[in-house]
This record gives C-alpha cells, structure tokens and sequence, in this order.
C-alpha cells in the first residue's frame, strides 16, 4: 500500500504500523534506524498517534526526532 | 391531613403521567452524566492498578460514572494472550474496576471464536457491535445496543467495529470464519431510531479517527463518538458537527473523562478531558494483587518441544525461526533477520513458551508475499545491508554468499539452491514469509510488498515447536560464506 511519511511517498505492506513505514522512510533517506524509537508521530490532522497505530492506503503522517 | 394526601397523590400521578407519554424523568430537571472512556488497551494490564485508582476517585465524585472500553482491549501483552483462557486477565480486570461496555476491536476476534465466546460470557459488562453477526453455534454473547440508567438519564450506547479491505476486520480470516460482518455507515442507518428513544446516544466505535469524523459529519444524531483502532490523541475531546469525538494514544496511558449536561432529554454541553493513567500517582492495591497474580503465569513454564541436542549458534536458532514460519504459513520459503535471532545457546532439554518467547520478543508478525526467486534474493541481500552486515537465515532454500573480502561488510554474489542442491529458479513466483521488520527494513524492489497475516512470528514458533515435539538442529546451517 502507499502511504506518506514527511511529504515523502512510502510503499509498504499491507497491514504496516506507523512504525513501519517510517522505518522504511528512515532507511530511504539514510538515517540512522534506532532513532525510530526517539521519535513523536503525528496524522494528517496534527495529532499525535503512536507507533503501533495501524495505517491504511493513503494515510499520511509526518514524525519528528525528540 | 386529607388535603395534604390529595396533594401528594396528584404530584405522584403527574410524574406517572409524564413518564407514560413516553418522555424520561431526566427532562424535567438538569442533570451531569460522566463517561471515562479507554480504547485500544492492547492488554497494558500493569497500567490497571493505576486506572482502577483513577475510577475510585472518579466514582467518589459520581458514583454513575460510566466506563467504556472503544476495543481492542487485548493482543500485545503475551502475559494475557498466552493465558489459559486467551485474555482472560484483561476480562477479569475489566469486571473488578467495572466497565459498563466495550465494542469490538479487530484484535478482539484474535483468539478464534470459541475463545471470545468465553471471553463474553465471563465478562460483567457488554459486547456491543451491531454489524457482527456471529454463528451462533459459538455461543458468543454480543448484541448491537444497550440501554443505560445513568443518574436518571437514558443513554443508549451503539457499538461499531472496524471494517477492512477483505470485508472483515484487521485479524487472521480463520479467525473470524462463520462471522459476517456489514458496512459501518449503512449499519448506523438502520439505528438511528434509537435517538428517539434516548436522551444521550453514544457510538462507541472501532473504525479509527478519520472514520469517526466522517460518522459524525454524516450523522448528527449522536452526541459522543467514543474512539479506537488509529491510536489517535485528541486533546479532550473535538467537536465536529456538533458531534463530540475522543480518542487517545494505545495501552491505556490515558483516558479520556467525559461530561455531558443533560437538559429536558437534551444534551445541552459537553466536555471532555485527558486523564493520565501510565504516570498516575495512586494505585489501587487490590487490582494490583490481580495484575500480579496474573504475571506469574505458569504457562509459560510449559514444555514445547523436547531439544535433543544442544544448539550452540545463532544460525541454529535461526534456521529454526525460519522453518517455523515457513511450515506455519504454509510458504515455499522464509526468511529471519539475524539481529532478531536473541540467543544462540540452548541446552538439551524442555524448550519452553518462555524460551520462545526469549528468542523472538519483539511482537513481529508475519508478512507474506508472492514474489519471483530473484525478488526474494534481491530481498535478503538487502536485509544483510539493513542488519549490520549479518545475512538473514532462510528456509526452504540454501544461500551461497560470496563476499568483496574476509571483512564480509560487501556482498559480492548470492546464489541459491533447492534444499536438495539445485538451482533455484529465479523466474518463479514463491510464496514468501517474513517477519513485519524484516520485511520492512529490506527495502528492494518487488512486485508485492505483501500482507500482514495478523499473526505473530513467536505464537508460529511455539505452535510449530507442538507439532514437531523434537527438535535436534546441531551443526544445522542454510548460508555458506565464500571469499
């Protein structure tokens, strides 16, 4: 399924968790992969969801390092 | 005297009266009603000593107050999905601080269908869902709607659960054969009637917070969407549409406490605010004797599988990780990432759910996919780069790893073969499993990034270890290294 994570286009399986698709971003750009577990996730509307909030198609977060 | 029970009477027979026009005692008079509402618990039962303290002194102030659970209530804490009684800890939980009803979360139907008609009959409190339609040859206890009498206000509480793409909800299909289940928004359609008959209607529902947005711009008819399955945190409450909406963030660290003021069978105000339980001063002691109790469960003690000699690598664990998911999900080859190999020594002797649950703890589960031999190469040399430069340990096949140099950070080539030496045909399509990280962190080019089978890679572990009841893997490898 398609999701987006900070702007950036994620393709990801079925069924992924925020956490996964942000894995997949962190490792698309390079990023050091433990920092997901130093990180504050939001949805599209701003709020803050957690790391085991499921995602579907279309979904769109963004997250940032604390 | 006389005149003094005359008037009496008449009073009394005014209240009859305007009881039997159909109108609830609560329109004459202004009255608060209290909702603490939870979602997505996911069986954080250390967090229950803390929320039970955090009712008491709500109840202190309102005896009334409600407890909904939005669903979800379980997975994620193998102390309560490993009980005898799949969950039980958390129904017993529930029944002791009092939640008057919970609706379905997709997680709810992860034990199978006999194990939540259990769960529904040992509960005190309410299964509602009105688009679930159980066989009821499982004896599942559940109905679409309830009632309440709360401080003499009528409150109708409608429970909803998440609908996915398959047409069911997010959990293994085996688990919710012989369940049919109908679309959210035409099933709200069909009671909407229920507004009439109450002073409060709430939906208590799974379907997530976009969804619940959407239910609320549609349906005005509600006065409290109730929130779950997004794991979003919404700062008290949110009104959209005249619609109050609540939700938090999973495994109970809050709850949210909601006040509705009803006026002459009207809600007049509402408002709602978060409550933090995970960092709650005050625990309730007896709860936490039962959450105690609860976490010194002898099942994990118990013998799997009977190791008959040694393992001493974490290739051994490994290649047994790797054909537990493959035999489990029935695929032609699998794939374990080396980091998620915990230990690499284990004795001859009882291998225990305790033992499984050391050597894969993560709570992954399995994905599979269908993808050509050269995608799933593609995949595992990517999976190397991802852990460290440590190749994964694969099943149904047999890797050939040529690396750059004796460093082994640079993989120069990768060949596989069949377990009986062949070329494995790269063109074909192979069903395929892998764990949910694995699969996420070998970021290669395939045609299908695959499917969550809502089951976890440790339980197929342990099952796989009931079935085979021995298991001798020494000297076992499925990679050889060249230079």
């Amino acid at each position: 399924m398609n999701v987006k994570v900070n702007k950036e286009e994620i393709v990801i399986f079925r069924g992924a968790t925020a956490k996964h698709a942000i894995l997949r971003y962190i490792l698309k750009n390079r990023l050091d992969t433990k920092s997901v577990d130093n990180i504050t996730i939001y949805d599209r509307y701003g709020h803050q969801i957690d790391q085991d909030a499921p995602l579907k198609e279309g979904s769109v977060i963004t997250f940032k390092f604390n | 005297m006389r005149r003094k029970i005359l008037f009496l009477l008449a009073g009394l027979l005014l209240i009859a009266g305007t009881t039997a026009q159909g109108q609830n005692i609560a329109a004459s008079y202004k009255t608060d009603i209290h909702i603490v509402s939870a979602n997505d618990m996911h069986a954080a039962f250390e967090n229950f000593p803390q929320l039970a303290a955090v009712v008491d002194s709500l109840r202190a102030i309102d005896q009334q107050t409600m407890i909904l659970a939005a669903g979800d209530n379980r997975t994620g804490n193998p102390l309560c999905d490993l009980y005898e009684i799949s969950s039980f800890p958390m129904v017993a939980l529930m029944n002791y601080v009092g939640f008057d009803a919970t609706t379905y979360g997709n997680h709810e139907f992860d034990g199978g269908q006999y194990n939540l008609a259990r769960l529904t009959n040992l509960s005190n409190f309410a299964y509602l869902c009105a688009n679930a339609f159980a066989d009821p040859k499982f004896g599942i206890q559940n109905q679409p709607y309830k009632f309440f009498d709360v401080n003499g206000v009528k409150v109708c509480v409608l429970g909803i659960v998440q609908i996915g793409s398959h047409g069911r909800p997010d959990t293994h299909p085996k688990n919710v054969e012989g369940i049919r289940f109908e679309p959210v928004e035409e099933t709200i359609q069909k009671y909407l009637y229920l507004r009439d008959k109450c002073d409060v209607f709430i939906l208590l529902s799974h379907i997530g917070y976009d969804d619940d947005v959407k239910m609320a711009e549609k349906f005005p008819q509600f006065d409290l969407i109730v929130g779950g399955h997004s794991h979003t945190q919404i700062d008290g409450g949110e009104i959209h549409n005249g619609v109050l909406i609540t939700q938090n963030v999973n495994k109970l660290k809050r709850i949210t406490y909601t006040t509705l003021t009803v006026e002459n069978g009207k809600v007049t105000a509402k408002s709602a605010k978060n409550i933090e339980v995970e960092k709650y001063p005050k625990k309730n002691a007896t709860v936490q004797n039962m959450v105690d109790y609860f976490s010194a469960n002898p099942e994990f003690k118990r013998v799997l599988a009977q190791v008959e000699a040694p393992f001493s690598t974490y290739e051994e664990l490994g290649c047994l990780m790797a054909d537990a998911i493959r035999e489990e999900s029935g695929s032609d080859l699998s794939f374990a990432n080396y980091g998620g190999v915990r230990y690499d020594e284990h004795p001859v002797g009882g291998f225990t759910v305790n033992d499984a649950l050391r050597l894969d703890p993560f709570g992954n589960n399995a994905i599979v996919m269908n993808i050509t031999g050269e995608e799933f190469r593609q995949m595992i040399i990517a999976c190397f780069y991802a852990d460290e430069m440590r190749f994964p340990l694969i099943s149904g096949a047999k890797a050939e790893v040529t690396y750059t140099d004796e460093s082994k950070r640079k993989i120069k080539d990768v060949k596989l073969f069949t377990p009986d030496g062949k070329k494995l045909d790269l063109k074909k399509i192979y069903k395929v499993v892998g764990n949910s990280y694995a699969t996420t962190v070998s970021d290669s080019p395939r045609r299908d990034q695959g499917e969550d089978t809502n089951r976890q890679t440790a339980d197929m572990l342990m099952k796989y270890l009931e079935k085979v009841k021995k298991i001798n893997y020494q000297g076992v490898t499925c990679i050889t290294h060249k230079f």
